[in-house]
């Protein structure tokens, strides 16, 4: 089985190209109905399944030996360089890809639903397909270049998806903007890959990680993790390349689900996880990670609080659960921060395709001071929301309570005190904003006229899906942070985790936790469902401070100056070279030309006595030069 | 003769020079032709000048053929001049700006 | 001094003289008629010179012939009226002054350096190229070597007496003064 692992990504390949070149009904219709999208599903499906297979044939394998490599076809053999395609069947690797697959699978099996009245149902599945392909092609990679292929396809994919309704004016410029900011990470990371080959000689990861790691110097391995982090940051959203994530929202909800929550944005914590011997052989990249993480934590949590549209809040919220994945990775806690990677796509893929039922259920309204009061409405979406919202929140024994939790605590156990309480008040702040949106939309009061109607049962499957993996995740992964099962899996491909022992019990650090996330919570039923606080009214009392949380600290608006201001400005001085230098330049030889032959006339008057006279100057100018001559 | 023969050439060259001056100056097409005239019989005065210089008769058969075919110039040209100041009714050259560029 | 530079030095200012005011004269009779005198002059100098027989063809010829046909044509167009002294041409006449002078000049200069001012004419032209006179000479010279010249030429004086019958023919319609007048304005727009 471990050398079909290419037929994983094939799949969904074929997916995509059925459904791009094949003739027939781009909309479903009668006849075909929604086949395009059941064909799509299913292949993703039997995707997880044949992962499945790959991963039952590594466990049968010992645990250090647990890497297998398919080399499928050489690629590119210039000169010294030499990179084949060849996919790579480790713990690492094999959890991504079940991660891509299970979740895909399931938002696929929603999509067909949510996504029947669209008029280009079959291109969405196409892309839908294609975005998994690349993402399967990213994870399973066994050498940097061909990562870097699958990266820059779920680019693609994610500019195509997010700008999938072209015609809303906010969505293409959406899929731009992402496109745009996640290529100046992506052109880091390419510049990082170079440096890898100039330094090594080769881009596989085996020989990459392996006996050849000890012939970089320190820098050369700082300057490579670096620039490989500044793509981590751009696709996964962190500061200062986040800009694009919360308007990536335009593009369809399943599309926020699957690529903006559970797959394409953790692929920077995969990148950074899979390189970890580079970032550990240079000593501050490893703390470059950790601040970016925990400071984009912080950030967007406080930015989530501010934002009234469902979506958007949501959006912040992922940036802020990966900055705690980057936190963890910056703290060598690989496994822990896999594990969130893992709980996260489960409980923040519920979060969005309930927002979906939201949506739908409210014919695409989504600022939330319109909503209000739905659990009576929405009861079954209301419950998921509520059992994903926990989970973020860390409330046990949901599946995020484990994942932040080892996190949180493994700062205090490795004697990082400062970074414990900011990841402490992270938490906090994380249980705070996911359950506003939480009693905001299902609790209090109907703000809303309309009467909001169930999503239907094919979309509800999956979330029930979700739902259950949301509840037991974290109980059958991860019950600690030593010996948890997800965890003892990688450590063979991560390298052993050192676990310290901190100032308080662990014990004692549970319930630290847990109090704050209850806390949180208590706080957000407080303000925004009791209906004792007037949050509505926040907005005038405190105009500024409510501007700098839905405008997320004006970051975007600063970025648009730097940038588009000098761009602007440069392409306003390049038109008047245009026009003034360049094409002055022509005209004037234009006008020049006039102007000459404006003066050709006036030998021409058309009288003979000048034209003689004329003769005889010639003639007597003759005379004189041959008679000097003679 | 005791005239130095350049003398005569030497008229023949200022006689030249009057109706060169003539053709450029006047404005009356009669008399910028008659000006021409002036021209070609300095040229025969030089040319027979030159022939009793030389001693033989060329200069003076080519004098003569001069006269003839001068003679055969002025009527072709008169009549030019008359059906020019025909259409415009001036024998003004000024007037005939149809070359103009 | 000998007779013949008597005869020169009278009749050179006269040339040169009526020349000049030929050329200065406001009515076209007046400059006709000073250039007969002109025509006159040179016929003299024809004589002088031992060209008799051209001497008696210029006075038929030029003065007889064609300044007559000059006066008849003056007369006919009724073109006698006063020229005008405005000269349009920016710079003409001054230019064409100094080319003139400039021109005599370089034939003068040209004449020094060809035949120098002092060479006289050999003296036995009368007894051996004028053989039983200047006509009988020139006639020796015409109908031999210049035979074939001469027909032509006379071939040529028909030609043009044709061409001057067709240019100066009439055409049937009748061109009056308001077409001509239009025609004016038409060229100097």
């Amino acid at each position: 089985m471990l050398d079909l692992i290419w037929l994983i990504p094939a799949l969904p390949l074929a997916g995509a190209v059925v459904n791009l070149f094949f003739p027939g009904p781009a909309r479903p219709g009668r006849r075909l109905g929604k086949a395009a999208g059941w064909l799509a599903t299913a292949l993703v499906a039997l995707g997880f399944v044949l992962a499945v297979a790959v991963l039952l044939d590594l466990l049968s394998l010992p645990a250090e030996e647990r890497v297998h490599v398919a080399n499928l076809f050489e690629w590119i053999s210039v000169g010294t360089l030499s990179v084949d395609v060849a996919l790579r069947a480790d713990p690492l690797s094999i959890t991504m890809a079940l991660v891509v697959t299970g979740v895909g699978s399931l938002i696929h099996l929603y999509a067909v639903g949510y996504m029947e009245h669209d008029p280009r149902f079959r291109t969405f599945f196409a892309y839908l397909n294609l975005f998994v392909f690349f993402m399967l092609i990213l994870v399973l990679a066994d050498n940097y270049l061909l990562l870097y292929l699958g990266w820059e396809g779920v680019g693609l994919c994610s500019y195509l998806l997010i700008g999938f309704w072209y015609e809303r004016p906010l969505a293409s410029s959406a899929a731009k903007k992402a496109f745009v900011t996640t290529r100046i990470g992506d052109a880091a990371m390419l510049l990082g890959i170079v440096l890898i080959w100039l330094h090594l000689g080769t881009l596989d990861f085996g020989a990459v990680f392996g006996e050849r790691a000890s012939e970089l110097t320190q820098g050369a391995a700082t300057a490579i993790s670096l620039l490989l982090l500044a793509g981590a940051i751009g696709k996964s959203a962190q500061l200062p390349l986040h800009v694009w994530l919360p308007d990536a929202m335009e593009g369809p909800t399943p599309v926020s689900a699957l690529i903006h929550a559970a797959t394409m944005v953790t692929a920077g914590v995969y990148l950074v996880v899979r390189s970890h011997v580079l970032f550990e052989l240079s000593g501050t990249a490893l703390t470059v990670v950790l601040v970016v993480g925990l400071v984009s934590a912080l950030y967007a949590a406080l930015a989530s609080i501010g934002q009234f549209d469902l979506k958007r809040a949501l959006a912040y919220s992922t940036m802020s659960q990966i900055g705690f994945m980057f936190f963890a990775a910056g703290m060598r806690f690989y496994t822990g921060a896999m594990l969130l990677l893992v709980c996260h796509a489960f409980y923040k893929a519920l979060l969005f395709l309930t927002a979906g039922n939201v949506l739908h259920g409210l014919h695409d309204e989504t600022d939330m001071r319109r909503m209000g009061g739905l659990r009576e409405q929405m009861p079954v979406s209301a419950t998921w929301f509520a059992i994903g919202a926990l989970s973020l929140a860390g409330i046990p024994p949901l599946a995020g309570f484990f994942a932040k939790d080892q996190i949180v605590g493994f700062a205090a156990t490795s004697h990082r005190e400062l970074a414990w309480v900011l990841a402490s008040i992270g938490a906090f702040l994380s249980a705070l904003y996911i359950a506003r949106p939480l009693f905001l939309t299902f609790f209090g009061r109907r703000r809303g006229e309309e009467r909001a109607h169930e999503a239907p049962g094919l979309m509800q499957a999956p979330l029930a899906v979700l739902a259950f993996l949301t509840v037991v995740g974290g109980l059958v992964l991860g019950l600690s942070a030593e010996g948890g099962r997800l965890a003892a899996f990688l450590e063979p491909a991560v390298g052993p985790i050192e676990h310290g022992e901190a100032a308080l019990s662990e014990g004692a650090l549970v319930a630290i936790s847990v109090a704050l996330a209850v806390a949180a919570v208590a706080v957000a039923f407080w303000i925004w469902a009791s209906g004792r606080v007037d949050w509505e009214a926040f907005p005038e009392r405190q105009p500024e401070l409510a501007g700098w949380l839905a405008n997320a600290f004006y970051l975007n608006a600063l970025y648009g100056w730097l940038v588009q201001h000098p761009g602007k400005g440069f392409g306003r001085a390049l038109t008047v070279v245009d026009q003034r230098v360049i094409d002055g330049a022509v005209n004037e030889v234009g006008d020049e030309v006039v102007d000459a032959s404006g003066v050709a006339p006036r030998i021409q008057r058309g009288f003979v006595r000048s034209y003689a006279l004329a003769f005889l100057l010639g003639a007597v100018a003759l005379l004189l030069f041959l008679g000097l001559r003679a | 003769m005791s005239t130095p023969i350049s003398y005569f050439v030497v008229v023949s060259a200022m006689l030249f020079a009057v109706g060169t001056v003539g053709v450029l100056v006047r404005k009356n097409a009669l008399v910028i032709f008659m000006s021409v005239e002036l021209q070609l019989n300095a040229v025969n005065l030089a040319l027979v000048a030159f022939s009793r210089m030389h001693g033989n008769l060329n200069g003076q058969v080519l004098a003569f053929f001069s006269m003839v075919v001068a003679a055969a110039e002025v009527v072709v040209g008169l009549a030019i001049i008359v059906t020019v100041y025909r259409r415009r009714q001036s024998s003004n050259v000024d007037d005939l700006t149809v070359l103009r560029g | 001094m000998e007779v013949d530079q008597i005869v020169f030095w009278v009749f050179a200012p006269i040339s040169v003289g009526s020349a000049i005011a030929m050329l200065l004269q406001r009515n076209a009779v007046h400059a006709a008629l000073f250039l007969v005198v002109n025509f006159f002059t040179i016929a003299v100098f024809y004589l002088v010179l031992g060209a008799s027989f051209l001497f008696a063809v210029q006075i038929i010829v030029y003065a007889g012939a064609i300044m007559v046909l000059f006066l008849f044509v003056i007369m006919l167009l009724g073109v006698d009226r006063e020229e005008s002294l405005l000269e349009r041409l920016k710079g003409q006449r001054v230019v064409a002054i100094a080319l003139g002078v400039g021109i005599a000049v370089e034939l003068i200069v040209a004449i020094r350096a060809g035949i120098g001012f002092a060479t006289k004419a050999p003296p036995d032209f009368d007894e051996v190229v004028n053989r039983g006179g200047n006509a009988a000479a020139i006639a020796r010279v015409l109908f031999r070597e210049y035979f074939f010249p001469f027909e032509v030429t006379s071939v040529l004086l028909i030609v043009a007496a044709i061409a001057v019958v067709v240019l100066a023919s009439r055409r049937r319609q009748v061109i009056t003064r308001a077409d001509a007048a239009r025609a004016n304005e038409r060229e100097a727009a």
